[in-house]
C-alpha cells in the first residue's frame, strides 16, 4: 500500500518533471504555427470566388407562425386541386407519420419536439409528446408503437396512442449509431413487411472521403437488432419510400454544395440490387465526376441515379401517391418537397413537385405541383415532407412556419 | 445576495408578464422593443453596451440572433444569468421587438489598448478557426449568427468554454466541433481580438 502510494507519487514527480523539461523545450524552438482547423461543414469546398458570394446557409426554422399570419393564399396548385392550412403551431415541423387509427406523428431537427396530431370531436389539436430529443427527425410507427430516430439512436414509445397525454419513457432500441452533427439527422420509414426500418447515417461533411460507416443507407432488422448497408455512395437521403407495386425502395439524395449555380443535381434514385453504390464522393449525378476527389475515377464505376431533380433544391420528403383521390393520372406518382436552395445566387426549390412514371416505372417527366413559399427573394416558408393520407388527400409539412398544409382534389 | 437576485428575476417576470398582450405576430418592431427592454437594461445596458463584467453587449447584435437565444432560454436548451425565467414570460413578439430594438443600437466602441501581441494572435486563431464564415469578415455577425466584435472578453471567453465544455449546446453542433480543440489561451486570445474590432 505504502509502495504504490510511493509509486504514484514517483510517477506524478516525473511526469511533472516530464512536462517541464517539454515546455522548457517548447519555449527554446519557436512555436510552429497551429494546424488550421476544419472550415464548418457548409463552407467546405467553397471556391474563393464563391466566397465573395456571401451565401450562407437559411436560419433554421426555430418557431412557429400564428395561423392567422400564415399566407395559405400564396401557394398554387394545378386546375382542380386546394390547398388549406390543415395544422399549425409546431415549431420545425418535418418528416410525418400516419397511424391506422389517424393519428399524425411530426418530427423535427432543432426543437427537439415530436408532435402528434389527432382530431377529436371534428377538431384538430396538436400536442407536443416529446422534447428535448437530439434531433428527433425520423418517425415510423410499427404495432402501436412509435419509433424516432434521433441523431444517433433510435428510440419507441409503446402503446403511444392511448397515452399522449402522458407518453411513457422510451425504450432505446438501437444507440450504436454514429454522433456526428453534419448530416447526422434521419429520415425513416419502415419496410413493407414490417420487419426494417430503413434510414440514412449522412456523409460527415460536405465532401470528403467519408468513413466506410458513413454516406450509406442502412436497414435495422427489429427482430434481431442486426444493423445492414443497403446502399453505398449516398451523400444524405432525408426522403425514401417503397414502390407501391414492387416494393422497391426509392430515395432522394442531396448533392453537394459548391460545384456551380447548376451543378451538381439532387436526384432521384431507386435500389433494384444489393450493395449498390451512388458515387459520392467521387462521382455526383450518375456523370458528373468530382473535381477534386474524382481525380483516377470514373462515374462508369457507379450506380446512376434515375432523374437528376435540380441544382441545390434540397430535394427531401418523397412519396408515391398511393391515394384514390387525385385524378388516375397520378396513381404511383411520385411527391418530392424541395426544401429549397441557400448556396445558389438564385434561389431553386421551395417547392412540391410531381414525378411522372410511365408503365414500366421510369421517372418520365417532373413538374411543379405546389410553389408560392418563395416570393422574390424572399421566403416565408420551406416545404420539408409529404404525406398521402387515407382519404387520398396530401400533407405538406412546413419547417419554417411550423405548419402543416392539406391539398385535395375536388372532383 | 442570490435570495435577492432570485426576487429581482421574479420581479422582472411579472413586469414582462404584463406585456403579455394578445397580439398578432407582426413585423418586429423596435419602437415597441425599446419599452419592452427596458428591464434588460439593468444588466445590458439601456442601449446594449453592458458595464457589468460578462454580460453580453447586445447593441447592434443581429435581431435573429437575439430573437433565438431567446427562444433558447425560454425553452431552457440554454441556461445562464437567470435569462431563462425571464425569457419564459416573454412572447415571441416581445422577444422579436426587443431584439429589434437593440439590433437598431450602435456597436459598442472597440476595445483600445489590448496587448498587440494577444491580438494579433487571436487574429490568427480566428482565421485558422474560420470563425469568419459564419460570424462574418468582421465578425460582425449575420442572420441568426451573433456578432463577436466589440464583445465583452469575459463573457467571449465564458461562452466558448461552455461550448467546449458541452455546458452550452449550440443550434447544430458547428460551435461544439469548433471549440472542441481550443486551449484556454487560444479563447483568450481570441477574446481580446474579438473586443478590439469596431
Amino acid at each position: 500500500m505504502k509502495l504504490q502510494r510511493f509509486t504514484r507519487t514517483l510517477q506524478n514527480a516525473m511526469l511533472t518533471l516530464g512536462m517541464a523539461l517539454s515546455s522548457l523545450a517548447m519555449a527554446q524552438t519557436p512555436a510552429a504555427p497551429a494546424a488550421s482547423a476544419i472550415p464548418p461543414t457548409w463552407a467546405q469546398g467553397r471556391t474563393p470566388e464563391q466566397v465573395a458570394l456571401n451565401l450562407v446557409p437559411h436560419p433554421p426554422g426555430m418557431t412557429a407562425l400564428p395561423a392567422e399570419d400564415i399566407p395559405t393564399d400564396k401557394l398554387k396548385v394545378p386546375a382542380g386541386f386546394k390547398v388549406e392550412l390543415w395544422a399549425t403551431g409546431m415549431p420545425n415541423a418535418r418528416s410525418m407519420v400516419q397511424t391506422p387509427k389517424g393519428t399524425l406523428f411530426v418530427g423535427t431537427r432543432f426543437p427537439g419536439n415530436v408532435y402528434a396530431v389527432v382530431e377529436k370531436d371534428g377538431k384538430r389539436e396538436v400536442k407536443t409528446i416529446a422534447k428535448g430529443l437530439h434531433r428527433p427527425n425520423g418517425v415510423a410507427f410499427k404495432d402501436g408503437s412509435l419509433y424516432v430516430a434521433e441523431l444517433s439512436r433510435i428510440i419507441r414509445y409503446d402503446n403511444i396512442e392511448a397515452n399522449l397525454d402522458n407518453p411513457p419513457t422510451p425504450v432505446v432500441v438501437f444507440d450504436a449509431l454514429p454522433k456526428d452533427e453534419a448530416h447526422g439527422w434521419k429520415f425513416m420509414k419502415l419496410s413493407p413487411d414490417g420487419n426494417y426500418l430503413y434510414f440514412q447515417i449522412g456523409t460527415p461533411a460536405n465532401i470528403t472521403v467519408q468513413p466506410v460507416t458513413h454516406a450509406v443507407i442502412v436497414r435495422l432488422n427489429l427482430k434481431t437488432n442486426i444493423l445492414e448497408t443497403v446502399a453505398n455512395g449516398v451523400r444524405n437521403s432525408v426522403g425514401m419510400d417503397f414502390h407501391p407495386v414492387t416494393k422497391e425502395l426509392w430515395f432522394t439524395n442531396n448533392g453537394r454544395d459548391w460545384v456551380n449555380d447548376d451543378l451538381p443535381n439532387d436526384t432521384l434514385n431507386r435500389i433494384t440490387a444489393k450493395r449498390m453504390n451512388f458515387g459520392y464522393p467521387f462521382c455526383h449525378q450518375g456523370d458528373l465526376l468530382d473535381l477534386e476527389f474524382g481525380k483516377g475515377r470514373s462515374c462508369d464505376e457507379f450506380d446512376k441515379p434515375v432523374m437528376k431533380i435540380g441544382p441545390h433544391v434540397a430535394a427531401l420528403g418523397m412519396r408515391f401517391y398511393t391515394g384514390k383521390q387525385f385524378p388516375a393520372e397520378y396513381t404511383n406518382n411520385i411527391f418530392i418537397a424541395e426544401h429549397g436552395s441557400w448556396n445558389r445566387s438564385k434561389k431553386s426549390g421551395f417547392d412540391v413537385v410531381r414525378v411522372v412514371l410511365d408503365a414500366k416505372g421510369n421517372p418520365t417527366k417532373k413538374e411543379v405541383f405546389v410553389s408560392g413559399w418563395i416570393q422574390g427573394d424572399d421566403f416565408w416558408g420551406r416545404p420539408a415532407d409529404v404525406h398521402v393520407m387515407k382519404d387520398g388527400s396530401m400533407l405538406v409539412s412546413d419547417d419554417v412556419a411550423g405548419a402543416i398544409f392539406r391539398i385535395s382534389h375536388n372532383k | 445576495m442570490l435570495m435577492r437576485f432570485s426576487k429581482a428575476i421574479q420581479g422582472v417576470a411579472f413586469f414582462f408578464a404584463a406585456f403579455t398582450l394578445q397580439q398578432a405576430w407582426a413585423a418586429p418592431d423596435a419602437i415597441a422593443g425599446k419599452a419592452k427592454a427596458q428591464l434588460c437594461g439593468a444588466c445590458h445596458g439601456e442601449n446594449g453596451v453592458s458595464s457589468i463584467a460578462g454580460t453580453p453587449h447586445l447593441a447592434a447584435q443581429p435581431q435573429l440572433s437575439i430573437f433565438y437565444q431567446l427562444l433558447q432560454f425560454r425553452d431552457k436548451r440554454r441556461l445562464g444569468g437567470g435569462m431563462e425565467a425571464i425569457a419564459a414570460a416573454l412572447t415571441e413578439q416581445d422577444m422579436r421587438d426587443i431584439a429589434a430594438h437593440f439590433a437598431a443600437q450602435p456597436a459598442p466602441a472597440p476595445h483600445t489598448g489590448g496587448d498587440p501581441q494577444k491580438i494579433a494572435q487571436g487574429q490568427q486563431i480566428a482565421q485558422q478557426q474560420y470563425c469568419s464564415s459564419c460570424h462574418g469578415a468582421q465578425l460582425q455577425g449575420q442572420k441568426h449568427v451573433p456578432r463577436l466584435s466589440g464583445q465583452s472578453s469575459e463573457y467571449f471567453v465564458s461562452q466558448l468554454r461552455n461550448l467546449r465544455s458541452g455546458a452550452r449546446a449550440d443550434m447544430d453542433g458547428t460551435m461544439a466541433s469548433a471549440a472542441r480543440s481550443l486551449t484556454d489561451e487560444e479563447i483568450e486570445a481570441m477574446a481580446v481580438y474579438a473586443r478590439s474590432l469596431p
